[in-house]
Protein backbone atom coordinates (compact mmCIF):
# COMPACT_ATOMS: atom_id res chain seq x y z
CA UNK A 1 0.00 0.00 0.00
CA UNK A 2 1.31 3.52 -0.78
CA UNK A 3 1.58 6.02 1.37
CA UNK A 4 1.49 9.98 1.79
CA UNK A 5 5.35 10.01 1.41
CA UNK A 6 5.41 14.13 1.35
CA UNK A 7 7.04 15.83 4.72
CA UNK A 8 4.12 16.95 6.46
CA UNK A 9 3.62 20.45 7.23
CA UNK A 10 4.85 21.68 10.50
CA UNK A 11 5.79 24.91 10.76
CA UNK A 12 4.53 24.61 14.54
CA UNK A 13 6.74 21.87 15.02
CA UNK A 14 10.29 23.24 14.63
CA UNK A 15 10.95 24.24 18.15
CA UNK A 16 10.10 22.81 21.65
CA UNK A 17 8.62 26.09 22.26
CA UNK A 18 5.96 26.21 19.75
CA UNK A 19 4.85 23.01 19.55
CA UNK A 20 3.97 23.79 23.38
CA UNK A 21 1.87 26.98 21.99
CA UNK A 22 0.40 25.03 19.33
CA UNK A 23 -1.14 21.52 21.08
CA UNK A 24 -2.68 24.98 23.36
CA UNK A 25 -4.52 26.61 20.61
CA UNK A 26 -7.91 25.76 20.41
CA UNK A 27 -7.78 26.08 24.31
CA UNK A 28 -5.99 29.33 23.92
CA UNK A 29 -8.63 30.60 21.26
CA UNK A 30 -11.53 29.53 23.80
CA UNK A 31 -10.27 31.48 26.92
CA UNK A 32 -9.61 34.38 24.77
CA UNK A 33 -13.07 34.54 22.99
CA UNK A 34 -14.54 34.16 26.85
CA UNK A 35 -12.68 36.56 28.42
CA UNK A 36 -13.07 39.30 25.67
CA UNK A 37 -17.04 38.30 26.17
CA UNK A 38 -16.89 38.46 30.04
CA UNK A 39 -15.25 42.35 29.50
CA UNK A 40 -18.13 43.05 26.45
CA UNK A 41 -20.40 42.19 29.15
CA UNK A 42 -19.43 44.15 31.91
CA UNK A 43 -18.40 47.22 29.61
CA UNK A 44 -22.43 47.03 28.90
CA UNK A 45 -23.10 47.58 32.40
CA UNK A 46 -21.32 49.94 32.88
CA UNK A 47 -24.13 53.06 31.80
CA UNK A 48 -26.18 51.72 34.13
CA UNK A 49 -23.68 51.59 37.70
CA UNK A 50 -22.75 55.33 36.15
CA UNK A 51 -26.30 56.58 36.07
CA UNK A 52 -27.06 55.22 39.78
CA UNK A 53 -23.80 56.11 41.73
CA UNK A 54 -25.24 56.92 44.22
CA UNK A 55 -27.05 53.81 45.48
CA UNK A 56 -24.17 51.74 44.55
CA UNK A 57 -22.04 53.75 47.00
CA UNK A 58 -24.66 54.07 49.58
CA UNK A 59 -24.43 49.79 49.20
CA UNK A 60 -20.38 50.30 49.18
CA UNK A 61 -20.47 52.03 52.43
CA UNK A 62 -22.32 48.93 54.14
CA UNK A 63 -20.01 46.37 52.99
CA UNK A 64 -17.57 44.58 56.01
CA UNK A 65 -13.92 46.05 55.89
CA UNK A 66 -12.36 43.51 54.42
CA UNK A 67 -14.79 43.48 50.99
CA UNK A 68 -13.83 47.20 50.55
CA UNK A 69 -9.85 46.05 51.24
CA UNK A 70 -10.81 43.69 48.66
CA UNK A 71 -12.32 46.23 46.15
CA UNK A 72 -9.09 48.71 46.85
CA UNK A 73 -11.53 51.55 48.14
CA UNK A 74 -11.85 53.11 45.00
CA UNK A 75 -14.61 54.73 43.98
CA UNK A 76 -17.19 52.64 42.34
CA UNK A 77 -18.84 54.92 40.57
CA UNK A 78 -15.80 56.15 38.22
CA UNK A 79 -14.42 53.85 35.02
CA UNK A 80 -10.97 53.20 37.06
CA UNK A 81 -12.94 52.02 40.29
CA UNK A 82 -15.86 49.92 38.13
CA UNK A 83 -12.94 48.34 36.02
CA UNK A 84 -10.72 47.71 39.35
CA UNK A 85 -13.50 46.04 40.86
CA UNK A 86 -15.56 44.22 38.21
CA UNK A 87 -12.10 43.15 36.15
CA UNK A 88 -9.34 43.37 38.86
CA UNK A 89 -10.29 42.05 41.59
CA UNK A 90 -11.43 38.55 40.67
CA UNK A 91 -12.18 37.66 37.20
CA UNK A 92 -8.27 38.94 35.51
CA UNK A 93 -6.22 37.38 38.21
CA UNK A 94 -8.10 34.13 38.45
CA UNK A 95 -8.48 33.46 34.70
CA UNK A 96 -4.56 34.26 34.14
CA UNK A 97 -3.80 32.62 37.35
CA UNK A 98 -5.81 29.52 36.39
CA UNK A 99 -4.61 29.35 32.67
CA UNK A 100 -1.17 29.66 34.28
CA UNK A 101 -1.52 26.84 36.54
CA UNK A 102 -2.85 24.49 34.17
CA UNK A 103 0.31 25.22 31.55
CA UNK A 104 2.70 25.12 34.07
CA UNK A 105 1.85 22.06 35.77
CA UNK A 106 1.45 20.69 32.22
CA UNK A 107 5.30 21.92 30.65
CA UNK A 108 6.96 18.91 32.68
CA UNK A 109 5.25 16.74 34.98
CA UNK A 110 2.07 16.46 32.52
CA UNK A 111 4.68 15.30 29.88
CA UNK A 112 5.86 12.72 32.40
CA UNK A 113 2.63 11.25 33.08
CA UNK A 114 1.57 11.10 30.13
CA UNK A 115 4.50 8.99 29.03
CA UNK A 116 5.33 11.32 26.41
CA UNK A 117 8.75 12.81 28.21
CA UNK A 118 11.35 9.74 27.45
CA UNK A 119 11.25 10.42 23.64
CA UNK A 120 11.06 14.03 23.68
CA UNK A 121 14.11 13.98 25.90
CA UNK A 122 15.93 11.77 23.78
CA UNK A 123 16.72 14.15 20.82
CA UNK A 124 20.08 15.96 21.36
CA UNK A 125 18.67 18.53 23.28
CA UNK A 126 19.31 19.40 26.84
CA UNK A 127 17.04 19.08 29.58
CA UNK A 128 17.21 22.70 30.27
CA UNK A 129 16.58 24.28 26.89
CA UNK A 130 13.81 22.53 26.74
CA UNK A 131 12.39 23.81 30.09
CA UNK A 132 13.31 27.29 28.83
CA UNK A 133 11.09 26.19 25.63
CA UNK A 134 8.41 25.41 27.91
CA UNK A 135 8.83 27.94 30.23
CA UNK A 136 8.66 30.44 27.28
CA UNK A 137 5.42 28.73 25.73
CA UNK A 138 3.71 29.71 29.37
CA UNK A 139 4.67 32.99 29.26
CA UNK A 140 3.54 33.45 25.97
CA UNK A 141 -0.01 32.04 26.54
CA UNK A 142 -0.57 34.61 29.38
CA UNK A 143 0.99 37.43 27.72
CA UNK A 144 -1.61 36.33 25.02
CA UNK A 145 -4.52 36.47 27.06
CA UNK A 146 -3.30 39.76 28.92
CA UNK A 147 -2.86 41.35 25.92
CA UNK A 148 -6.69 40.09 24.59
CA UNK A 149 -8.24 41.61 27.87
CA UNK A 150 -6.58 44.83 27.16
CA UNK A 151 -7.21 45.44 23.66
CA UNK A 152 -11.10 43.85 24.58
CA UNK A 153 -11.39 47.05 27.35
CA UNK A 154 -9.85 49.29 25.13
CA UNK A 155 -12.58 48.12 21.99
CA UNK A 156 -15.47 47.33 23.48
CA UNK A 157 -15.26 50.25 26.62
CA UNK A 158 -15.76 53.21 24.31
CA UNK A 159 -18.87 51.78 23.06
CA UNK A 160 -20.59 52.19 26.95
CA UNK A 161 -18.80 55.44 27.34
CA UNK A 162 -16.25 52.83 29.44
CA UNK A 163 -12.92 55.71 29.37
CA UNK A 164 -10.23 54.71 31.71
CA UNK A 165 -6.54 56.23 32.03
CA UNK A 166 -4.03 54.40 29.64
CA UNK A 167 -1.26 54.74 31.79
CA UNK A 168 -3.17 52.30 35.36
CA UNK A 169 -5.14 50.72 32.42
CA UNK A 170 -1.61 49.14 31.23
CA UNK A 171 -0.05 49.16 34.57
CA UNK A 172 -2.71 47.06 36.30
CA UNK A 173 -2.69 44.79 32.86
CA UNK A 174 1.04 44.24 33.10
CA UNK A 175 0.77 43.06 37.00
CA UNK A 176 -2.27 40.79 36.52
CA UNK A 177 0.15 39.21 33.67
CA UNK A 178 2.71 39.23 36.34
CA UNK A 179 1.00 37.57 38.76
CA UNK A 180 -0.28 34.88 36.23
CA UNK A 181 3.29 34.11 35.83
CA UNK A 182 4.46 33.74 39.51
CA UNK A 183 1.41 30.97 40.17
CA UNK A 184 2.33 29.58 36.53
CA UNK A 185 6.18 29.17 37.42
CA UNK A 186 5.69 28.06 40.82
CA UNK A 187 3.38 24.97 38.98
CA UNK A 188 5.99 24.89 36.85
CA UNK A 189 8.51 24.34 39.54
CA UNK A 190 6.52 22.01 41.69
CA UNK A 191 6.02 19.89 38.44
CA UNK A 192 8.97 19.69 37.41
CA UNK A 193 10.54 18.82 40.72
CA UNK A 194 7.87 15.99 41.17
CA UNK A 195 6.41 14.97 37.92
CA UNK A 196 3.78 14.82 39.47
CA UNK A 197 1.03 17.35 37.56
CA UNK A 198 -2.17 16.87 40.59
CA UNK A 199 0.81 17.94 43.15
CA UNK A 200 1.98 20.89 40.97
CA UNK A 201 -1.69 21.71 40.92
CA UNK A 202 -2.58 21.23 43.83
CA UNK A 203 0.08 23.30 45.97
CA UNK A 204 0.30 26.45 43.67
CA UNK A 205 -3.62 26.87 43.49
CA UNK A 206 -3.37 26.53 47.63
CA UNK A 207 -0.77 28.90 47.32
CA UNK A 208 -3.06 31.18 45.22
CA UNK A 209 -5.72 31.09 47.49
CA UNK A 210 -4.15 31.24 50.94
CA UNK A 211 -1.98 34.11 49.60
CA UNK A 212 -5.66 35.77 48.13
CA UNK A 213 -6.81 35.34 51.79
CA UNK A 214 -4.05 36.92 53.62
CA UNK A 215 -3.73 39.92 51.57
CA UNK A 216 -7.55 40.39 51.85
CA UNK A 217 -8.23 40.03 55.26
CA UNK A 218 -4.72 41.02 56.07
CA UNK A 219 -5.88 44.77 56.85
CA UNK A 220 -8.40 43.47 58.93
CA UNK A 221 -6.47 41.42 60.78
CA UNK A 222 -3.95 43.10 63.29
CA UNK A 223 -1.49 40.10 63.65
CA UNK A 224 -2.17 38.93 59.72
CA UNK A 225 -1.15 42.71 58.78
CA UNK A 226 2.52 41.99 58.26
CA UNK A 227 1.94 38.77 56.19
CA UNK A 228 0.74 40.57 53.67
CA UNK A 229 3.76 41.15 52.52
CA UNK A 230 4.42 37.84 51.32
CA UNK A 231 1.36 37.53 49.21
CA UNK A 232 1.82 38.12 45.20
CA UNK A 233 -1.83 39.54 45.55
CA UNK A 234 -0.14 42.64 47.56
CA UNK A 235 2.30 43.32 45.06
CA UNK A 236 -0.51 43.19 42.44
CA UNK A 237 -2.65 45.63 43.52
CA UNK A 238 -1.23 47.14 46.89
CA UNK A 239 -1.12 51.26 46.16
CA UNK A 240 -3.98 51.17 43.25
CA UNK A 241 -1.85 51.16 40.24
CA UNK A 242 -4.54 51.54 38.07
CA UNK A 243 -5.14 55.46 39.50
CA UNK A 244 -1.52 56.45 40.43
CA UNK A 245 0.24 54.12 37.80
CA UNK A 246 2.80 51.28 38.08
CA UNK A 247 5.26 50.40 40.92
CA UNK A 248 8.00 49.36 39.61
CA UNK A 249 9.13 47.29 42.60
CA UNK A 250 6.31 45.78 43.17
CA UNK A 251 6.01 44.64 39.43
CA UNK A 252 10.09 43.50 40.01
CA UNK A 253 9.35 41.82 43.11
CA UNK A 254 6.40 39.68 40.90
CA UNK A 255 8.61 39.33 37.90
CA UNK A 256 11.94 37.98 40.91
CA UNK A 257 9.45 35.24 42.14
CA UNK A 258 8.66 33.91 39.05
CA UNK A 259 12.05 34.01 37.84
CA UNK A 260 13.17 32.49 40.94
CA UNK A 261 10.82 29.56 41.04
CA UNK A 262 12.12 29.39 37.09
CA UNK A 263 15.57 28.96 38.26
CA UNK A 264 14.72 26.29 40.37
CA UNK A 265 12.59 24.01 38.22
CA UNK A 266 16.07 24.22 35.56
CA UNK A 267 18.20 23.43 39.21
CA UNK A 268 15.85 20.23 39.87
CA UNK A 269 15.11 19.18 36.42
CA UNK A 270 18.62 18.53 35.37
CA UNK A 271 19.22 16.50 38.77
CA UNK A 272 15.54 14.43 38.35
CA UNK A 273 15.31 10.86 38.05
CA UNK A 274 12.42 10.97 35.03
CA UNK A 275 10.02 8.24 35.47
CA UNK A 276 9.40 6.14 33.01
CA UNK B 1 37.34 1.17 17.50
CA UNK B 2 35.92 1.40 21.13
CA UNK B 3 32.80 -0.52 22.33
CA UNK B 4 29.41 0.79 21.33
CA UNK B 5 28.09 0.11 24.81
CA UNK B 6 30.44 -0.53 27.96
CA UNK B 7 29.13 -0.67 31.66
CA UNK B 8 30.98 -0.98 34.74
CA UNK B 9 29.70 -1.96 37.90
CA UNK B 10 26.47 -0.58 37.17
CA UNK B 11 24.14 -0.47 40.08
CA UNK B 12 21.10 1.26 40.46
CA UNK B 13 18.90 1.12 43.76
CA UNK B 14 15.51 2.10 44.62
CA UNK B 15 15.43 1.65 47.91
CA UNK B 16 12.92 -1.34 47.34
CA UNK B 17 14.23 -4.72 45.14
CA UNK B 18 13.32 -3.32 42.21
CA UNK B 19 16.96 -1.58 40.13
CA UNK B 20 20.16 -3.29 38.64
CA UNK B 21 22.85 -4.46 40.66
CA UNK B 22 26.64 -4.66 39.55
CA UNK B 23 26.33 -4.62 35.93
CA UNK B 24 29.56 -5.23 33.99
CA UNK B 25 29.23 -5.74 29.72
CA UNK B 26 30.26 -4.40 26.76
CA UNK B 27 28.96 -4.24 23.33
CA UNK B 28 31.04 -4.32 20.78
CA UNK B 29 30.64 -2.02 17.49
CA UNK B 30 28.25 -3.37 14.90
CA UNK B 31 27.05 -5.87 17.01
CA UNK B 32 23.23 -6.88 17.76
CA UNK B 33 23.55 -7.19 21.14
CA UNK B 34 19.94 -8.99 22.83
CA UNK B 35 19.11 -8.16 26.54
CA UNK B 36 16.97 -10.79 27.55
CA UNK B 37 15.01 -11.16 30.77
CA UNK B 38 11.25 -11.56 32.26
CA UNK B 39 9.67 -8.39 32.76
CA UNK B 40 10.51 -6.59 36.25
CA UNK B 41 14.18 -7.86 35.66
CA UNK B 42 15.87 -4.58 34.97
CA UNK B 43 15.98 -3.95 31.72
CA UNK B 44 14.20 -0.86 31.46
CA UNK B 45 16.37 0.41 34.12
CA UNK B 46 19.24 -0.76 32.09
CA UNK B 47 18.26 1.10 29.15
CA UNK B 48 17.14 4.58 30.38
CA UNK B 49 20.31 4.66 32.38
CA UNK B 50 22.15 4.34 29.25
CA UNK B 51 20.21 7.39 28.18
CA UNK B 52 20.47 9.63 31.08
CA UNK B 53 16.99 9.68 31.82
CA UNK B 54 17.79 8.33 35.26
CA UNK B 55 21.79 7.87 37.18
CA UNK B 56 23.24 5.53 38.29
CA UNK B 57 23.73 5.00 42.18
CA UNK B 58 27.04 3.53 41.65
CA UNK B 59 29.24 2.39 38.12
CA UNK B 60 29.33 4.01 34.84
CA UNK B 61 28.00 3.15 31.63
CA UNK B 62 30.01 4.12 28.46
CA UNK B 63 28.02 5.00 25.25
CA UNK B 64 29.72 5.36 21.96
CA UNK B 65 32.70 6.20 23.78
CA UNK B 66 31.06 8.97 25.60
CA UNK B 67 30.19 9.09 29.46
CA UNK B 68 26.14 8.28 29.73
CA UNK B 69 26.06 11.49 32.40
CA UNK B 70 28.44 13.77 30.96
CA UNK B 71 28.18 13.78 27.12
CA UNK B 72 24.27 12.45 27.19
CA UNK B 73 23.61 14.99 24.47
CA UNK B 74 26.03 14.07 21.81
CA UNK B 75 24.72 9.91 22.76
CA UNK B 76 21.44 11.27 21.88
CA UNK B 77 22.56 12.17 18.53
CA UNK B 78 24.28 9.30 17.84
CA UNK B 79 21.68 7.12 18.96
CA UNK B 80 18.33 5.72 18.15
CA UNK B 81 15.56 5.19 21.38
CA UNK B 82 12.52 3.20 21.19
CA UNK B 83 10.96 3.34 24.91
CA UNK B 84 9.01 0.25 26.41
CA UNK B 85 6.72 1.93 27.46
CA UNK B 86 5.15 5.60 26.92
CA UNK B 87 3.22 7.16 24.61
CA UNK B 88 3.08 9.78 21.50
CA UNK B 89 1.43 12.82 21.34
CA UNK B 90 -2.08 12.09 20.89
CA UNK B 91 -2.97 15.09 18.85
CA UNK B 92 -0.49 14.89 16.08
CA UNK B 93 -0.23 12.68 13.58
CA UNK B 94 2.24 10.15 13.05
CA UNK B 95 3.83 12.06 10.10
CA UNK B 96 3.67 15.41 12.29
CA UNK B 97 5.33 13.52 15.23
CA UNK B 98 8.06 12.27 13.59
CA UNK B 99 8.24 15.99 11.62
CA UNK B 100 8.62 17.38 15.12
CA UNK B 101 11.04 15.20 16.50
CA UNK B 102 12.93 15.32 13.15
CA UNK B 103 13.43 18.75 13.48
CA UNK B 104 14.47 18.48 16.90
CA UNK B 105 17.09 15.94 16.01
CA UNK B 106 17.90 19.01 13.63
CA UNK B 107 16.59 17.69 10.65
CA UNK B 108 16.87 14.02 8.94
CA UNK B 109 16.24 12.85 5.20
CA UNK B 110 12.53 12.91 4.74
CA UNK B 111 13.01 9.89 2.33
CA UNK B 112 14.43 7.88 5.06
CA UNK B 113 11.28 8.58 7.35
CA UNK B 114 9.04 7.91 4.05
CA UNK B 115 10.16 4.75 3.56
CA UNK B 116 10.51 3.06 6.70
CA UNK B 117 6.42 4.02 6.86
CA UNK B 118 6.37 2.36 3.65
CA UNK B 119 7.65 -0.75 4.77
CA UNK B 120 6.03 -0.88 7.75
CA UNK B 121 2.68 -0.29 6.03
CA UNK B 122 2.19 3.04 8.36
CA UNK B 123 -0.31 5.07 7.41
CA UNK B 124 1.55 8.49 8.67
CA UNK B 125 -1.58 11.00 7.99
CA UNK B 126 -3.56 9.42 10.97
CA UNK B 127 -3.65 11.04 14.40
CA UNK B 128 -1.69 8.83 17.23
CA UNK B 129 -5.21 9.19 19.19
CA UNK B 130 -6.52 7.09 16.49
CA UNK B 131 -3.76 4.53 16.34
CA UNK B 132 -3.65 0.78 17.56
CA UNK B 133 -0.66 -0.19 19.94
CA UNK B 134 0.94 -1.88 17.10
CA UNK B 135 0.72 1.19 14.64
CA UNK B 136 1.99 3.42 17.66
CA UNK B 137 4.61 1.29 18.06
CA UNK B 138 5.56 1.60 13.82
CA UNK B 139 5.57 5.11 14.28
CA UNK B 140 7.60 4.79 17.79
CA UNK B 141 10.35 2.57 15.54
CA UNK B 142 10.44 4.71 12.54
CA UNK B 143 11.46 7.73 14.85
CA UNK B 144 13.95 5.78 16.09
CA UNK B 145 16.06 4.70 12.86
CA UNK B 146 14.99 7.39 10.50
CA UNK B 147 18.08 9.54 11.19
CA UNK B 148 20.01 6.35 10.67
CA UNK B 149 21.90 6.39 14.11
CA UNK B 150 25.30 4.61 14.91
CA UNK B 151 23.70 2.86 17.66
CA UNK B 152 19.63 1.56 18.27
CA UNK B 153 18.56 1.10 21.92
CA UNK B 154 15.56 -0.70 21.94
CA UNK B 155 13.42 -1.85 24.72
CA UNK B 156 10.46 -4.43 23.93
CA UNK B 157 11.03 -3.32 19.85
CA UNK B 158 8.14 -6.22 18.50
CA UNK B 159 5.52 -5.75 21.62
CA UNK B 160 2.37 -5.26 19.78
CA UNK B 161 3.06 -6.41 16.33
CA UNK B 162 1.96 -8.44 13.72
CA UNK B 163 3.99 -11.62 12.75
CA UNK B 164 4.65 -9.70 9.10
CA UNK B 165 5.42 -6.60 10.88
CA UNK B 166 7.78 -8.11 12.86
CA UNK B 167 9.67 -9.83 9.85
CA UNK B 168 9.83 -6.56 8.40
CA UNK B 169 11.26 -5.09 11.76
CA UNK B 170 13.91 -8.76 11.63
CA UNK B 171 14.99 -7.23 8.17
CA UNK B 172 15.30 -3.56 9.21
CA UNK B 173 18.08 -4.98 11.97
CA UNK B 174 19.49 -7.26 9.59
CA UNK B 175 20.20 -4.04 7.32
CA UNK B 176 21.36 -2.23 10.16
CA UNK B 177 24.32 -5.11 11.16
CA UNK B 178 25.11 -5.15 7.68
CA UNK B 179 25.78 -1.44 7.60
CA UNK B 180 28.09 -2.07 10.83
CA UNK B 181 25.85 -0.51 13.27
CA UNK B 182 25.33 -1.54 16.40
CA UNK B 183 21.80 -2.85 17.95
CA UNK B 184 20.71 -3.42 21.60
CA UNK B 185 17.44 -4.50 21.81
CA UNK B 186 15.13 -6.01 25.19
CA UNK B 187 13.09 -8.85 25.14
CA UNK B 188 11.15 -11.11 27.16
CA UNK B 189 11.29 -13.57 24.24
CA UNK B 190 14.18 -15.99 23.76
CA UNK B 191 13.46 -17.10 19.81
CA UNK B 192 13.08 -13.20 19.03
CA UNK B 193 16.83 -12.42 20.46
CA UNK B 194 18.28 -16.00 19.72
CA UNK B 195 17.04 -15.39 15.60
CA UNK B 196 18.08 -11.50 15.78
CA UNK B 197 21.20 -11.37 17.86
CA UNK B 198 24.83 -12.61 17.73
CA UNK B 199 25.11 -12.33 21.65
CA UNK B 200 22.70 -11.84 24.60
CA UNK B 201 23.72 -10.86 28.16
CA UNK B 202 20.50 -12.76 30.62
CA UNK B 203 19.38 -10.34 33.60
CA UNK B 204 17.33 -12.00 36.14
CA UNK B 205 15.79 -9.24 39.51
CA UNK B 206 18.75 -6.90 38.69
CA UNK B 207 21.71 -9.37 37.81
CA UNK B 208 23.49 -10.37 35.14
CA UNK B 209 23.11 -13.97 34.91
CA UNK B 210 25.77 -14.63 31.72
CA UNK B 211 26.12 -12.95 28.40
CA UNK B 212 26.95 -15.53 25.79
CA UNK B 213 27.20 -15.98 22.19
CA UNK B 214 23.74 -17.18 20.79
CA UNK B 215 25.08 -20.49 19.66
CA UNK B 216 27.05 -21.64 22.78
CA UNK B 217 23.53 -20.96 24.61
CA UNK B 218 21.56 -23.05 21.73
CA UNK B 219 24.31 -25.81 22.73
CA UNK B 220 23.10 -25.47 26.28
CA UNK B 221 19.62 -24.87 25.56
CA UNK B 222 17.19 -27.00 27.14
CA UNK B 223 13.94 -28.02 25.57
CA UNK B 224 10.99 -29.76 26.49
CA UNK B 225 9.98 -32.29 24.03
CA UNK B 226 6.99 -34.22 23.80
CA UNK B 227 6.62 -37.47 21.76
CA UNK B 228 3.48 -39.74 21.07
CA UNK B 229 4.28 -43.05 20.06
CA UNK B 230 1.82 -45.77 18.32
CA UNK B 231 2.35 -48.01 21.15
CA UNK B 232 3.19 -47.07 25.19
CA UNK B 233 6.89 -46.85 25.36
CA UNK B 234 9.06 -47.96 27.44
CA UNK B 235 10.26 -45.43 30.58
CA UNK B 236 14.58 -46.22 29.97
CA UNK B 237 14.09 -45.67 26.35
CA UNK B 238 16.24 -42.90 26.20
CA UNK B 239 18.36 -43.71 29.52
CA UNK B 240 21.74 -43.64 27.08
CA UNK B 241 20.69 -40.41 25.09
CA UNK B 242 22.57 -37.32 26.43
CA UNK B 243 21.40 -34.77 28.14
CA UNK B 244 17.99 -36.47 29.18
CA UNK B 245 16.71 -35.67 32.33
CA UNK B 246 12.56 -35.66 34.21
CA UNK B 247 10.93 -38.53 31.95
CA UNK B 248 7.55 -38.52 32.55
CA UNK B 249 5.48 -41.54 30.93
CA UNK B 250 1.62 -40.89 30.35
CA UNK B 251 0.09 -43.60 28.58
CA UNK B 252 1.30 -43.71 24.86
CA UNK B 253 3.35 -39.94 25.49
CA UNK B 254 6.48 -39.61 26.68
CA UNK B 255 7.88 -36.03 28.04
CA UNK B 256 11.04 -35.54 28.70
CA UNK B 257 13.76 -32.63 28.98
CA UNK B 258 16.76 -32.41 26.72
CA UNK B 259 19.90 -30.21 27.47
CA UNK B 260 21.92 -29.38 24.69
CA UNK B 261 21.48 -31.19 21.13
CA UNK B 262 18.36 -33.37 20.25
CA UNK B 263 20.00 -35.82 18.10
CA UNK B 264 20.57 -38.79 20.25
CA UNK B 265 16.85 -38.53 21.66
CA UNK B 266 15.50 -38.59 17.92
CA UNK B 267 17.27 -41.20 16.92
CA UNK B 268 16.31 -43.26 20.26
CA UNK B 269 12.82 -42.55 19.43
CA UNK B 270 13.27 -43.74 15.56
CA UNK B 271 13.33 -46.96 16.24
CA UNK B 272 9.71 -46.49 17.49
CA UNK B 273 6.65 -45.86 15.55
CA UNK B 274 6.42 -42.19 16.08
CA UNK B 275 2.62 -40.40 15.98
CA UNK B 276 3.93 -36.55 17.30
CA UNK B 277 6.72 -34.54 18.24
CA UNK B 278 6.76 -31.64 19.70
CA UNK B 279 9.41 -29.29 21.00
CA UNK B 280 8.06 -26.57 23.41
CA UNK B 281 9.75 -23.17 23.35
CA UNK B 282 11.92 -23.06 25.76
CA UNK B 283 10.86 -20.75 28.56
CA UNK B 284 12.71 -18.10 30.36
CA UNK B 285 12.71 -20.28 33.04
CA UNK B 286 14.09 -23.28 31.22
CA UNK B 287 16.72 -20.67 29.95
CA UNK B 288 17.67 -20.26 33.52
CA UNK B 289 17.53 -23.55 34.47
CA UNK B 290 20.80 -23.72 32.04
CA UNK B 291 22.37 -21.92 34.34
CA UNK B 292 21.28 -22.19 37.83
CA UNK B 293 21.17 -26.10 37.25
CA UNK B 294 18.34 -27.72 39.10
CA UNK B 295 19.32 -26.35 42.50
CA UNK B 296 18.89 -23.11 40.75
CA UNK B 297 15.69 -21.04 42.92
CA UNK B 298 13.23 -20.88 40.48
CA UNK B 299 11.38 -18.43 43.01
CA UNK B 300 10.24 -15.17 42.04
Amino acid sequence: MAHEATIPRGAMLRTVFSKTLRDQRKALAWWAAGFAGAILLYSSFWPSVRDNAEQFNEYLRKLPDFLKNLLGQIDYTTPEGYLQSELFVFLAPTLLIVYGIGAGARAVAGEEEAGSLDLLLSVPIRRRRVLVDKFAAMLGAIFLLTTVMWISVVAFGPLFDLRVGLGGFTAMSLNTFLLGMVFGSLALAVGTATGRRSVAIGVASGLAVATFIVNTLGPSVDWLDPFRLLSPFYYYADGNPILNGLDPVHALVLAGVSVAAFVYALWAFERRELTA
Amino acid sequence: MSDAIAVEGLTKSYGSTRGVIDLTFSVGPGEVFGYLGPNGAGKTTTIRTLLDFIRPTRGTATVLGRDSRRDSVEIHRRTGYLPGEGSLYERLTGGEYLRYLAELRGGVDWRVAAGLAERLDCDLSVKIRGLSHGNRQKVALIQAFMHRPELLVLDEPTQGLDPLVQQEFHAMVEEVRREGRTVFLSSHVMPEVERLCDRIAIIREGRLVAVEEVGDLRERQVRMLEIRFAEPPRPDLFDGSPGVSDVAVNGDTIRIRVAGSIDGVVKAAARFEVVDLMSHEPSLEDIFLTYYGKEGDRGA
